[in-house]
């Protein structure tokens, strides 16, 4: 019985522990973002390696839960569910860790005139994940309060395809002062930063499926 | 050849463990929650417990139906009914062993020419009715109460199945022990007035005549637990209707419930006191508590998952199975009496239990049981220490892998 509590213990820290990754990894993607923007190389630097940090530790941490998960049978019936939300909450952190190395690597001219729009998309891109994570907390421990937790996420992702739409718009339409290929360049780092609201609605709709399917 | 006569007791023995004991832990397997061989290490240690210490009771109403009074009688009564058993299992229909024995008793009455209890009847009867219905009102209210639990304390769900999980293997335990207790007097009950060995001591405790024939059915049905009750442990949990976690412990739980109620003798002297009916004292088949209990939650919730095919097959296995144990009884008591000439029983006039002559102890028969008896625990021990280290082995492995792998990744 003592073999249960340490191993019940242990998995719930676990999986506390993968959502506050996540969490941080959006929280440091915010910010390293901003210092790129604001031409702080040294400080988003720092950044990107705590991104990388938070990545390796939210995949180890994954594989941890799966393997514990099915050596003491624990969740069996939802377990191949809770393995694939942890898998679509990893591919978040895997987004923000590529965005940002693409940031590093490429480092893409961004013109003063589309920072505020920038920050705008990172924003509501980076909220759509973060109003996930209370959502997928509340899976284990109220899942009637998902649904409603999730409307917002849905809400961000929409407002950052809005977003993004405008941005591609004006980069193309407005900005003739760029060629074709810097504007190409943009169009794709800013698909990047989309990508995360992305993926926290695909994880939204497992989520959602999955709280149903546990009230029933 | 007394020893021979045994050996259909312990194939009956054998049938229960492989049919009954999916009734106690059926559901937690099927729904994944307690592992077969975690559910088979358990139920076959509660039931030889069970047997031993409290197996002694339960015979009463089975003899009120018939006095089964001659041991080829016996022989025949208990291999008829676990032909039956056996077969209906390698069907995979968790049917009732107390059904079978019951049909195999009234074969045994018409054939002596022995008239067959009404009332003790009725009363078997009406609890193959009453039993499932009760089983399903607990079960409704019991997963109400459980849900309600759940969602106002906001546990985490692993915590939450894991307090399901201990919840399940203690009432699983609770369950196989009422098992042993209740069904060991239909494996061995006829046998034991049949037998006088010298009193067993293990150092520890002393076994008593009867004790050792109940020690010695119940290994038959913890080998029928290991070596065949799997595949209508996973019939019992999934295809009647696919079982949540909490639905499997509230299944459990109320089969245990009403299983207590039908035999406890202290609250039927309650209920008798405060002017209310009281409630027979008659052995209920637990499987078709269980079925009641999984059809009472699933029609509460929508009856959307109850697959109605097999509830078919099952509804039907239970009216075949006293009937074919009658008539095959019946049938070989016709052939064990005039092939091979051996005394099946007589006309006794009524329905009354009669007591075999009382033997004094063959020091032949008790040694050879005493060995049987001491191979069979050696054999049982060496099995449980096996399965711990093979675990074990693998569950070192995994974690070797595991780390491995992380190095290789550094």
């Amino acid at each position: 019985m003592a073999l249960f509590t340490r191993t019940t213990k242990d998995l719930i820290l676990k999986i506390d522990e993968f959502f506050d990754n996540i969490d941080l990894g959006l929280l440091v993607f915010r910010e390293g973002i901003k210092t790129y923007l604001a031409g702080d190389k040294e400080s988003f630097d720092r950044h990107v390696q705590k991104v990388e940090l938070l990545e390796n530790n939210a995949d180890r941490l994954q594989r941890s839960i799966e393997n514990e998960m099915v050596t003491h049978s624990i969740l069996p019936r939802h377990r191949g569910e809770v393995s694939s939300m942890i898998d679509l909450l990893d591919e978040i952190i895997d987004t923000i860790k590529s965005s940002i190395t693409e940031f590093s690597i490429e480092s893409p001219d961004i013109p003063a005139s589309l920072h505020n729009r920038c920050i705008s998309i990172m924003e509501a891109s980076v909220s759509a994940g973060e109003e996930l994570i209370p959502a997928a907390r509340a899976y284990f421990k109220a899942p009637h309060t998902v649904r409603e937790k999730l409307l917002k996420v849905y809400y961000f992702e929409s407002e950052t395809d809005t977003l993004i739409k405008d941005t591609i718009k004006f980069i193309f339409h407005d900005m003739n002062e760029l060629d074709l290929a810097k504007k190409a360049h943009l169009r794709y780092i800013i698909h990047h930063i989309g990508n995360i609201s992305d993926n926290a609605q695909k994880a939204a709709d497992m989520l959602s499926t999955m709280a149903i399917k546990i009230m029933m | 050849m007394i020893i021979l006569f045994l050996s259909s007791g312990l194939l009956l023995g054998w049938s229960l463990g492989a049919n009954d004991a999916a009734n106690v832990f059926g559901s937690a397997v099927g729904s994944k929650m307690v592992s077969f061989r975690q559910a088979a290490i358990i139920s076959s240690i509660f039931v030889i417990i069970g047997s031993v210490v409290q197996g002694a009771g339960a015979s009463d109403t089975l003899g009120r139906l018939g006095a089964v009074n001659a041991i080829g009688g016996s022989f025949t009564v208990a291999l008829a009914a676990a032909i039956v058993v056996f077969m209906m299992t390698k069907f995979a229909l968790p049917v009732s062993t107390t059904q079978a024995i019951v049909g195999a008793i009234i074969g045994w009455n018409l054939f002596t020419g022995n008239p067959t209890d009404a009332t003790t009847l009725t009363n078997i009867l009406s609890t193959w009715v009453s039993g499932p219905v009760l089983g399903a009102v607990f079960a409704v209210i019991l997963y109400i109460l459980l849900k309600t639990v759940k969602r106002k304390s906001a546990i985490h769900l692993v915590r939450f199945e894991s307090y399901i999980r201990t919840g399940l293997i203690i009432v699983g335990a609770f369950g196989a022990y009422s098992l042993g207790a209740n069904n060991i007097a239909n494996v061995m009950g006829v046998f034991v007035p049949a037998f006088n060995l010298h009193p067993l001591d293990l150092k520890l405790f002393t076994l008593s005549s009867q004790q050792q024939l109940f020690l010695l059915g119940s290994l038959a049905i913890a080998a029928g637990i290991i070596t065949y009750s799997r595949r209508v442990m996973e019939q019992v949990g999934n295809n009647i209707m696919e079982l949540s976690s909490e639905s499997a412990l509230v299944v459990v739980l109320s089969q245990a419930l009403v299983l207590f109620i039908f035999s406890s003798s202290g609250l039927s002297a309650f209920l008798r006191n405060a002017g209310l009916p009281a409630i027979p004292m008659v052995p209920v088949s637990s499987t078709q508590v269980m079925i009641g209990s999984i059809i009472g939650i699933g029609l509460y919730s929508g009856a959307r998952n109850i697959n109605f095919r097999i509830l078919g097959e099952i509804a039907a296995g239970w009216i075949l199975t006293p009937l074919i144990a009658g008539i095959l009884t019946f049938f070989s008591l016709f052939f064990v009496k005039n092939i091979f000439g051996i005394h099946v029983g007589s006309k006794t006039g009524g329905a009354v239990p009669v007591e075999l002559p009382a033997t004094s102890p063959d020091p032949r028969v008790s040694e050879i049981m005493q060995y049987l008896i001491l191979c069979l625990i050696a054999a049982g021990l060496i099995t449980a220490l096996l399965y711990y280290l093979l675990d074990r082995k693998k569950r070192i492995e995994l974690k070797k892998s595991e780390e491995k792998f992380w190095k290789n990744m550094k």
